[in-house]
């Protein structure tokens, strides 16, 4: 996997405590009984989003594993308002695929990233383990969202507007961010599937500096999201 | 709606039992038996209250009910002859019973439809030229065929409003069937999902033939997740479609494909072309990185032209080998894209690094 963190800095600390949070017993069980396997401690489960929350306020958990479709919530709300909560938690999205809306919604309102439900339980721990530590857990499908949403945000709208559900203004569309070019070439390096140290050659530039790039497209998206949503609830007089 | 029916008819009765009082309250001074015309109208009065209890229920709605409702008001109208005098009868005043008797030709044809409502209408209208033995062609005649045609025409309204009711109703049930199988098949289609991504993920982690299972339970993950989204998918313009549904299939354990959230809509042609040509690169993979390279199809809209490359992890080769690479074989492969693109007005192009793998790029321009 491209997102595949070096391991070495996260196991040497105190074990991270994870959230388990899915509506369908058997993945919450036997995810929980092969993440304790591997080395972390399981902080607790839950099925919905009300009970994640609650949760979260007890157990204190580092990492929160959330399933994208839960039945009271979605995985984007959820992640606003674990995040709002608890600020330091770490959101990591298991999704199905095929849930590429809901995954970029999830991403932008804070998530560190997504893994597939299919994906190996090796790439399954990296990912919890990177999200420990606050590295987005990029996946080359979540570059290819990420690049396809700057350009949805910069564009004129046109054909790629067509599940958009409101049309974008002048200053929206001058405000949305955008990407460098370097930023640009990381990530579709990232989408097509090379690691951060197989770019880094490719592009001569550190490791460091292409998680760097990678990380600053996520966060600039997610300001540009909270932007956008004190901008919403100033203009409709939420306080 | 049946219901309905029976109280308009009852209302029918109550209404023209009132239009009979008052006539028979006004003619009742000239009538060879006054005595009997009150009497009479105790009778009408009486079977309205009768009619309208039955009625009521279903099972008050019977045959013999109508039937003997039927002849009550033949009695009534017969009775006439001698209640009036004959000098009154034959210069064409009113029966008895008057408007009151087409009520049981209402219920007639409630009960049994156009040809009951029919049949009852001509046994009320030969009651009717009982009572006028010296026929006036005018009123009489013109009341025979109003009693006729109320008998016909309101029965086959009923029938025709009781079955529409009954498609409504069939309609309504069918409806409700449909969104309680939706609702099911949602549950039964997302944990079966769950499943197949929990075997695809546990098996591939096992490696070795649960792996071969694994691959399998994925691909399947896959296949009924496109097929169920199909249903939700947004119209586009005729003509257009979206690369995405074309390229997504291809994704499987080996396999990851990376497209935007929103639609990449192009021209059928074009967007066939393209996913053939992806097919082409795919083939390409498999036949030179080997069965274990991985691969990767990146999908970008950039608004003028459409972008897909297909990169996988194998050996790779310097493009200086170029002329190794077309013995191999797979210069050949890759004309056969350039030539498809072409064909879409797009260009195909190849590079290689040794241990960077090969990528293929295509892109097509929007006009």
């Amino acid at each position: 996997m491209s997102g595949e963190p070096d391991t070495t800095t996260a196991a040497a600390g105190p074990a991270v405590r994870v959230l388990i949070v899915d509506d369908h017993p058997i993945w919450r069980e036997g995810t929980a009984r092969y993440l304790a396997e591997a080395g972390f401690t399981i902080a607790g489960t839950a099925s919905d989003g009300a009970q994640a929350l609650r949760i979260t306020a007890a157990a204190r958990p580092d990492v929160v594993l959330l399933d994208l479709n839960l039945p009271d919530q979605n995985g984007a709300e959820v992640t606003r308002s674990l995040l709002t909560a608890h600020p330091a938690v770490r959101v990591l999205m298991l999704s199905a695929s095929g849930e590429r809306h809901d995954v970029l919604n999830a991403v932008t309102a804070g998530a560190v990233g997504y893994v597939l439900k299919s994906a190996q339980l090796t790439e399954l721990v990296a990912a919890v383990r990177s999200a420990s530590v606050g590295q987005p857990v990029f996946t080359s499908e979540l570059a290819g969202l990420v690049l396809g949403e700057y350009r949805r945000l910069a564009g004129p709208g046109g054909a790629a507007a067509v599940t958009v559900s409101r049309g974008r203004s002048d200053t929206e569309r001058s405000s949305a961010p955008r990407l460098t070019d370097r930023e640009t070439d990381v990530l579709r390096l990232v989408a097509k599937g090379l690691t951060y140290p197989q770019i880094a050659e490719r592009l001569t530039l550190s490791t460091r500096t292409v998680q760097n790039h990678v990380g600053n497209t996520l966060t600039k998206l997610q300001l540009h999201n909270k932007a956008q949503l004190v901008r919403y609830a100033m203009e409709n007089g939420v306080d | 709606m049946a219901a309905q029916m029976w109280r308009v008819v009852s209302i029918y009765r109550v209404i023209t039992l009132v239009y009979a009082a008052v006539l028979i309250v006004r003619d009742s001074g000239s009538y060879a038996h006054p005595a009997g015309g009150w009497a009479a109208l105790a009778i009408m009065a009486a079977w309205t209250g009768v009619t309208a209890a039955e009625y009521r229920r279903p099972a008050g709605r019977e045959a013999w009910v109508v039937a003997t409702d039927l002849c009550v008001a033949a009695a009534l109208i017969i009775s006439t002859r001698w209640i009036d005098t004959a000098a009154r009868v034959n210069a064409g005043a009113p029966t008895i019973p008057s408007a009151w008797a087409a009520a049981p030709v209402l219920a007639c044809a409630v009960a049994g439809g156009p040809w009951a409502g029919l049949a009852s209408g001509l046994l009320i209208s030969v009651a009717d030229l009982a009572e006028h033995p010296a026929l006036p062609a005018g009123s009489t005649f013109s009341g025979t065929v109003l009693l006729l045609i109320a008998g016909g025409v309101s029965g086959y309204l009923v029938r025709l409003g009781l079955r529409a009711e009954a498609e409504i109703e069939r309609a309504a049930r069918l409806d409700a069937a449909a969104v309680e199988r939706e609702r099911l098949a949602r549950g039964i289609h997302d944990s079966v999902l769950q499943i197949l991504a929990l075997v695809s993920s546990r098996g591939r982690t096992l490696g070795g033939e649960a792996a071969e299972l694994g691959r399998l339970a994925g691909e399947q993950e896959v296949a009924l997740r496109t097929l169920l989204a199909d249903d939700s998918q947004p119209s586009f313009p005729p003509g257009l479609l979206d690369v995405r549904s074309l390229v997504e299939p291809f994704g499987d354990g080996r396999i990851t494909v990376s497209c935007p959230a929103t639609p990449v809509l192009l021209p059928a042609v074009t967007a066939t072309g393209l996913s053939g040509a992806v097919t082409a690169a795919l083939d390409n993979v498999v036949r030179h990185a080997g069965q274990d390279a991985r691969a990767w199809v990146l999908v970008e809209d950039e608004g003028w032209q459409v972008r897909v490359s297909v990169r996988d992890d194998g050996a790779g080769f310097e493009d200086g080998r170029l002329a190794d690479a077309a013995a191999e074989g797979r210069l050949g492969v890759s004309h056969s894209i350039v030539g498809r693109l072409r064909e879409i007005g797009g260009t195909a192009c190849l590079t290689s690094s040794p241990g960077l793998g090969t990528e293929v790029e295509l892109r097509v321009g929007r006009t």
